[in-house]
């Protein structure tokens, strides 16, 4: 018999729990000549803030062992033209879109909230409040507890949409951020966003990036991902996407041990542009060898 | 574009650290234009995870084409390793590719060191067209020129410049252009691809004498397919995507540091 590999996070409902990792997917077209859209579990977009921003200047990544650094800085077309470009491509296929919400204040990420909110094909917001290349917002949002919990009880009141907030691990206590934010409303948290990092050029004596320091991703940070989302499902009662060095389904399959209910995939795509695709297809196979029937039979399942 | 898998058929150092790969690979090599680019995977090491762009070097027929490489990293470190035979995961092909029209009357091609790789591609292209062109390379020094294969007959068009004086011109890429254009005067059009300052002289010469650029970019790349933006430069309309805007630039765009 198939396996289930349904879903449903935030109320939002999954034909299987692989999803896209903001920013490394692009609004979906640039992998659509390698993956059918209408497969994946949902395909989170890249970071979407209020007005157009350009980003930081290159270099904006930089390679390291197991991973890369990245300071892309949000580089988007701001929230309107999102919605008639992106927005509509999206729109006609069959997998749920969740828009990554991203903005300097608290008004800004309302303000792209609503906007939002006025469109069916938008299923669901990921609240961006740990994004490390950006000086205002992003991570000073989520490294701040207080402020973490204002900013989703806000955006709460301004939208109906399932609301998942994307967490940071560069922070003493991410329990207390995942605590603060289910109370405040988040219908689920995703974590973890990439970590702080910084390599410098040993010729040069010059950082490798020209943002000076960049988010580490990759498999590189695959361990820091699992103790974290094993840590938050602990304490929290919503559902958690596992996010942080998914190369392959026995990545994924750790994520959901350790307590996701669904994944996503980010930097190996750009190892792989099937990857996402490949990952279904493996989870599925695994469950049959395994006998489970369900794959949320195995959510939190790590025997401790 | 497509994600497939290519055959390593040859591989050569053609001189000191240059490398030339020839894959057998009909979904790329078929439908590849001059100035595109392919993404390839470099090794089997899962230490590193990120791809390397390669512009095609040389459409061999439709079902093989080459890259040429310099090592100077460990993924063309492991690229120049690859055995005969192996099989590596390619996406391609990528990227805009050069813009070429019947109607311009003599084309100027301008390559610095490795930068020649996409420029041979453009030069065959331009010779089945019977389109007119005159090329310019510029190297370290003789025992650093790049050989690359090319119909005799073409020869006397192709004009090198070196820091020391061992073979043509001595001096820089964009000097040769300089004395170029005292000698011959304006092409329709200038193709360019090599390092840096030198695209950046090349820009500025051909601004002044208004004669039409194109220019190679090359930035450090993820995806390779237009999504991630890491690959950005900057231009008069912000920056823009090497992989998937470029990576052939109108010169006249760039806005250099």
């Amino acid at each position: 018999m198939k396996p289930n590999l349904e879903v449903e996070i935030a109320g939002i409902k999954l034909k299987n729990p692989v999803m896209t990792a903001s920013g490394t997917f692009g609004s979906g077209f640039e992998y659509s000549n390698f993956v059918d859209l209408s497969r994946l579990g949902a395909i989170v977009t890249k970071g979407v803030t209020l007005k157009e921003q350009s980003g930081n200047p290159p270099p904006r990544i930089h390679e390291t062992a197991c991973g890369m650094l990245n300071s892309i800085g949000l580089q988007n077309k701001g929230v309107e033209n999102f919605i008639t470009e992106d927005l509509k491509f999206l729109g006609k296929f069959d997998t749920p879109v969740i828009v990554n919400v991203a903005g300097r204040t608290v008004e800004e990420y309302v303000k792209v909230a609503e906007k939002l909110s006025e469109h069916d094909a938008v299923k669901g917001l990921e609240l961006n409040i740990s994004c490390p290349n950006v000086k205002a917002g992003g991570l000073a949002f989520g490294s701040d507890v207080e402020f973490a919990i204002k900013l989703t009880s806000t955006v709460r009141k301004a939208t109906k949409l399932p609301l998942i907030v994307k967490l940071s691990p560069n922070v003493g206590n991410i329990e207390e951020i995942a605590r603060g934010v289910e109370n405040a409303g988040a219908d689920a948290v995703s974590l973890i966003n990439t970590l702080l990092g910084m390599a410098i050029d040993i010729e040069s004596f010059e950082p490798q990036l020209a943002n000076i320091v960049g988010g580490l991703s990759g498999p590189a940070i695959k361990p820091v991902a699992v103790e974290m989302i094993w840590r938050v499902s602990n304490v929290i009662n919503i559902p958690i996407i596992g996010m942080g060095g998914i190369a392959n389904y026995r990545d994924a399959i750790e994520f959901f041990l350790a307590g996701a209910s669904a994944i996503a995939i980010g930097t190996a795509n750009f190892t792989n542009p099937e990857i996402t695709i490949k990952v279904v297809e493996k989870l599925e196979e695994f469950l049959k060898i395994k006998g489970i029937k369900n794959i949320l039979d195995i959510v939190g399942q790590v025997k401790i | 574009m497509v994600h497939t898998k290519a055959k390593v058929l040859s591989k050569e150092e053609v001189v000191d650290n240059i490398f030339k790969l020839r894959f057998f690979c009909p979904e790329i090599a078929s439908s590849v234009a001059p100035g595109q680019f392919v993404h390839v995977e470099c090794g089997k090491d899962k230490s590193f995870i990120l791809r390397r762009p390669f512009s095609v070097h040389r459409q061999i027929n439709k079902d093989v084409f080459e890259i040429l490489f310099q090592v100077v990293g460990k993924g063309t470190s492991s690229l120049a390793e690859m055995e005969i035979g192996c099989r590596l995961s390619v996406i391609g092909p990528l990227g805009n590719g050069f813009e070429v029209s019947n109607d311009c009357k003599s084309n100027l091609l301008i390559a610095g060191g490795i930068g020649v790789a996409p420029l041979v591609f453009l030069a065959e292209k331009l010779l089945s067209a019977e389109i007119d062109f005159d090329m310019l390379i510029g190297c370290i020094n003789c025992k650093k020129v790049i050989p690359f294969e090319l119909q005799n007959n073409i020869r006397d068009r192709v004009y090198y410049a070196t820091d020391d004086g061992s073979l043509g011109f001595e001096g820089t890429t964009a000097d040769l252009l300089l004395e170029y254009l005292r000698q011959n005067g304006k092409p329709s059009k200038i193709f360019a691809c090599g390092p840096e300052p030198m695209l950046k002289r090349v820009a500025l010469i051909a601004g002044q004498n208004e004669i039409s650029c194109f220019l190679s970019l090359e930035e450090r790349m993820a995806c390779g397919v237009g999504a991630c933006l890491s690959c950005v430069c900057k231009t008069k309309s912000g920056y823009k995507r090497v992989c998937a805007d470029g990576p052939i630039f109108n010169a006249s765009d760039i806005i250099w540091d």
